[in-house]
């Protein structure tokens, strides 16, 4: 019995660090899906592996669903409230895809950090960063408009390779763990954006309100349907994913993926374990400060405290329930958006609160994670019988 | 002979339909050790298992001492006198042997324990079956083969006369596995009745009085082991077909040197000096053989030749170039290939599939990767291509390799590590677990690089692979090279030299003085063996 104890232990994959918390064993499983070589059957694929997902979200709104019974509500009428509310008429579908541009963007940059094994929950900090330098450069560098624009998404990467390659090499030379600095750098991040607008940023002809300025109207992002919010960011979002799904077919996308799924192997055939810890790192988060970037010129225009909200955690969510895979997380960012906007309907019409938006997610992770358990079980069983 | 004290009949057990032993019949009786012999996965295990109570048979009889039995548990298996030694012992190290002896027996003096009496039947049965165990010592300070003497001693405790042992030589040097065996004919001689699981021919043919032969879970043979018993027919029995154990006439000419180590110093994960000055020389079409008992720095070795590890001091010159300030990928570009010794944990992704792992080292080649996208069609073919010239038997290249059995795995790393025409190979532990069909294809692979002209290294405890095909054998003892001695100079030379005896004249000495620890050959007594012809049957006897 021992050996098959001890080949799921391998086959489930060790992590580059020694501990071990549920989010990690979730996408264990779920990083195997990391990209085929294969351009047309990927498609397909990721569409095969999607159903899983698919059954963690319908079990999750199952279960809400009774919980709205017994607290009064009608589930159906709710959830159809819920649809209306993300879908009902054109300034409701546009509030949805503009909601699901910078989770998209976040979660992509998610993956990439958690393909590689290292669990950068840092995209609120990493927002905000990208959200303040765009800002900073927009507002205060005196440059014509033309040079403005590039700079200010140069700033912004650059906040992010910045935080996100430092805490990489954190991890990679110190060993400290990616899980508690990311979310330390989050709390720094937030509180700065705080200080930024009630101290040096705020605006000198807002009235006392904490906020910035705003950014010159010529560095907006264009308004993609007109009388909605919904705004040009929506093209580089998509453009992202497709980059994405471009990357985990080159050299660098499978060296990242190599080290995620085992850095002993990766070493041993010639790839530098420490320095793609970096590299994953400084990607992730910079494609996170990208999101920051497009909602500050695309829907914000100006800096105000708390901007990032809760995009980072739902990130996290996205990414996991996309299966780690571009095309997974397009669509689990999209029904994640509906979830967000029509939620705020249905509180609003309907009297639900919206924290059952939250549990949702909460039910969401926990299927995806049970089904890990579920899988280890059926291998344990499966190894057990192959040994014998 | 007398009355059997096993007898098991008809037993039959599947896991998910997939019969692990299938109306088997076995029988052991008093005062005798029965090997119990097949490759991997053939359902040895399996079978003991179901005697310990591990496993409920799905039909079948169990009758001990003739008496029909149903064992439910391992307490009821002990209770019924049978004593099993795992592969992985089942000790407890940070107590000391008495304590770990005492677990799961009940005290006499309950509820406070008797240390005294448990301590002084552990002295007694220690001294009459010579099993040398201080009941005082931890756990976490004994030798692999004093913990399973201790395990041994466990058994015999709690009142065993049967004794199983899940392949005991696994762990045990040459010099250990001998004093296993005298200790196993003591007690043979004293009426216990002994069952070896092993895939060791040698092994059974120098201690085993019957065998039983098991294939896919069918008993495939049943003999008594005599002189006249050859290992060509255990094999056949085995196998099904007569292996090829003879890789003899192909020794070639050696060219030039290919790799030259010199006074290497290296530190092990632990900061403790793991390779002590090594140096030592690998030739073009040649296979040198570094033998040795693990943990004497052959893993540290392998990686600071392959660059994962840090030399301290000393030269490593391949081809001309001077190795060491090269990075990994360097030398995998140069030509420098690796079969690592725990293929599941360094040399595959086991979530990945077959294509994957075999770009593993070349993806960055201008073979496999374009300027910007890894050849998809191109990974794919070569992946078809490998699977059909390796014979490795998969669904296709998208299944992971960790459904792929042992021996297809390490086809896999193979035909990743040869396929590109290595000018240097070290094997490590190259067919470790594999059965005996695996084993015969991984040696031949490493011959047909060895005539291509590559210079190969490989690393093994296993002496009867190293003597079946290494043109030269060096040993090594305690992070250095002991000696390189020609095959025709016999196992007892590298034996001792594994033993860290370099003086022969000791060596002498000691066989003149006839204990068995002096010989630590364990194929001492296999028949066809002309290296060591006619050391006397059961000396203990």
């Amino acid at each position: 019995m021992k050996p098959a104890l001890k080949k799921i232990a391998r086959a489930s994959g060790r992590s580059p660090s020694g501990t071990s918390s549920p989010m990690k064993q979730a996408s264990k499983k779920i990083a195997p899906i990391s990209g085929r070589a294969s351009f047309g059957k990927s498609f397909e694929a990721a569409a095969g592996r999607m159903w899983p997902s698919l059954i963690a979200v319908l079990l999750a709104l199952f279960l809400c669903g009774i919980l709205l019974a017994l607290t009064g509500h009608n589930p159906l009428r709710a959830y159809a409230t819920l649809l209306n509310g993300a879908f009902g008429n054109k300034n409701r579908f546009a509030e949805t895809l503009v909601k699901t541009v910078p989770i998209l963007i976040l979660a992509l940059g998610t993956s990439v950090a958690f393909r590689g094994k290292l669990w950068n929950i840092g995209g609120n900090g990493q927002y905000t960063a990208g959200a303040v330098a765009a800002v900073a450069v927009a507002v205060y560098v005196p440059l014509p408009i033309a040079l403005r624009i590039p700079l200010s998404l140069l700033a912004s990467l650059s906040a992010g390779i910045l935080i996100g390659g430092g805490l990489g090499l954190l991890r990679a030379k110190l060993n400290a763990n990616e899980v508690i600095t990311t979310l330390m750098v989050n709390y720094i991040m937030v509180q700065l954006l705080s200080w930024l607008v009630n101290g040096p940023m705020m605006d000198p002809e807002g009235f006392g309100f904490p906020q910035t300025p705003l950014v010159p109207e010529a560095m907006k992002l264009p308004i993609l349907l007109a009388g909605t919010r919904l705004h040009f960011g929506l093209i580089p979002a998509l453009l992202t994913a497709a980059a994405a799904f471009v990357f985990w077919r080159t050299r660098a996308g499978f060296r990242i993926d190599l080290v995620g799924e085992n850095p002993e192997v990766a070493a041993a055939s010639g790839v530098k374990v420490s320095k793609n810890i970096v590299a994953a790192m400084a990607l992730s988060a910079a494609v996170a400060a990208f999101a920051g970037w497009v909602d500050a010129f695309g829907l914000h225009g100006r800096l105000q405290e708390n901007l990032s909200g809760d995009l980072g955690t739902i990130a996290v969510v996205v990414a996991l329930l996309g299966g780690l895979n571009p095309v997974g997380i397009t669509a689990a960012s999209f029904f994640f958006s509906v979830l967000v906007v029509g939620g705020a309907t249905m509180q609003r019409f309907e009297g639900v609160p919206y924290s059952l938006v939250g549990i949702i997610q909460g039910l969401i992770i926990v299927f995806i994670i049970s089904r890990v358990v579920f899988d280890r079980f059926k291998e344990a069983r499966r190894v057990r019988n192959l040994v014998r | 002979m007398n009355r059997p004290l096993v007898r098991l009949s008809g037993i039959t057990k599947s896991f998910s339909e997939v019969p692990a032993n299938n109306s088997v019949d076995f029988t052991l009786y008093p005062g005798s050790v029965h090997g119990l012999l097949g490759e991997n996965g053939a359902g040895k295990t399996t079978l003991m298992n179901i005697l310990f109570g591990l496993y409920r048979p799905d039909s079948g009889k169990i009758f001990l001492r003739e008496k029909e039995t149903s064992i439910h548990s391992p307490l009821d298996a002990m209770k019924a006198g049978i004593g099993m030694v795992h592969q992985h012992f089942m000790l407890v190290r940070t107590l000391t042997v008495t304590e770990n002896i005492m677990l799961g027996v009940p005290s006499s003096k309950f509820p406070f324990l008797d240390s005294r009496r448990v301590r002084d039947d552990i002295v007694r049965l220690s001294e009459v079956y010579r099993l040398n165990v201080d009941p005082d010592a931890p756990v976490s300070g004994l030798s692999v083969g004093e913990q399973q003497r201790v395990e041994i001693l466990t058994a015999l405790f709690q009142g065993a006369d049967i004794l199983i042992l899940d392949e005991p030589t696994a762990v045990l040097t040459p010099g250990e596995s001998e004093d296993l065996f005298s200790i196993l004919r003591t007690l043979r001689d004293d009426g216990k009745g002994i069952v070896l699981i092993s895939h060791k021919l040698e092994e059974i043919l120098s201690i085993a009085d019957e065998v039983t032969i098991l294939r896919s879970g069918v008993v495939t043979g049943r003999t008594t082991v005599t002189a006249d018993t050859t290992k060509k027919e255990l094999t056949r029995m085995m196998v099904g077909r007569d292996v090829l154990f003879d890789f003899s006439g192909k020794k070639a000419p050696t060219g030039g040197v290919v790799l030259e180590i010199s006074g290497l110093k290296a530190r092990d994960d632990r900061g403790l000096s793991a390779l002590d000055g090594v140096s030592l020389d690998v030739r073009e079409g040649e296979i040198l053989g570094l033998a040795g008992v693990d943990g004497n720095g052959q893993k540290e070795l392998c990686q600071v030749i392959t660059g994962v590890r840090e030399s301290e001091s000393g030269t490593m010159v391949f081809d001309g170039i001077n190795l060491v300030p090269l990075s990994p990928k360097e030398r995998i570009r140069a030509g420098v290939r690796h079969i690592p010794e725990d293929r599941q944990r360094s040399g595959l992704v086991m979530n990945w599939d077959i294509r994957r792992n075999l770009i593993l080292k070349n993806y960055d080649s201008p073979k496999i990767s374009g300027p910007l996208l890894l050849k998809a069609a191109r990974i794919r073919e070569q992946a078809d291509e490998m699977i059909a010239a390796y014979a490795i038997k998969t669904q296709g290249g998208e299944e992971p390799v960790r459904n792929l059995s042992g021996g297809n795995q390490q086809k896999v790393i193979l035909a990743r590590e040869m396929g590109e025409n290595p000018r240097l190979l070290i094997a490590e532990h190259p067919t470790r677990g594999l059965d005996i069909g695996a084993t015969e294809y991984v040696r031949r692979c490493l011959l047909d690089r060895k005539a291509a002209g590559a210079a190969v290294l490989m690393v093994s405890a296993d002496l009867e692979e190293i003597f079946q095909i290494s043109d030269r054998i060096a040993v090594m003892y305690n992070g250095r090279i002991l000696g390189v001695v020609k095959p025709e100079e016999g196992r007892n030379r590298v034996g001792m030299l594994m033993a860290g005896i370099t003086d022969t004249n000791e060596d002498d000495r000691k066989r003149t003085a006839g204990t068995s620890a002096d010989a630590p050959s364990k194929s001492g007594r296999a028949a066809g063996n002309e290296l060591n012809p006619g050391e006397p049957e059961g000396e203990l006897r």
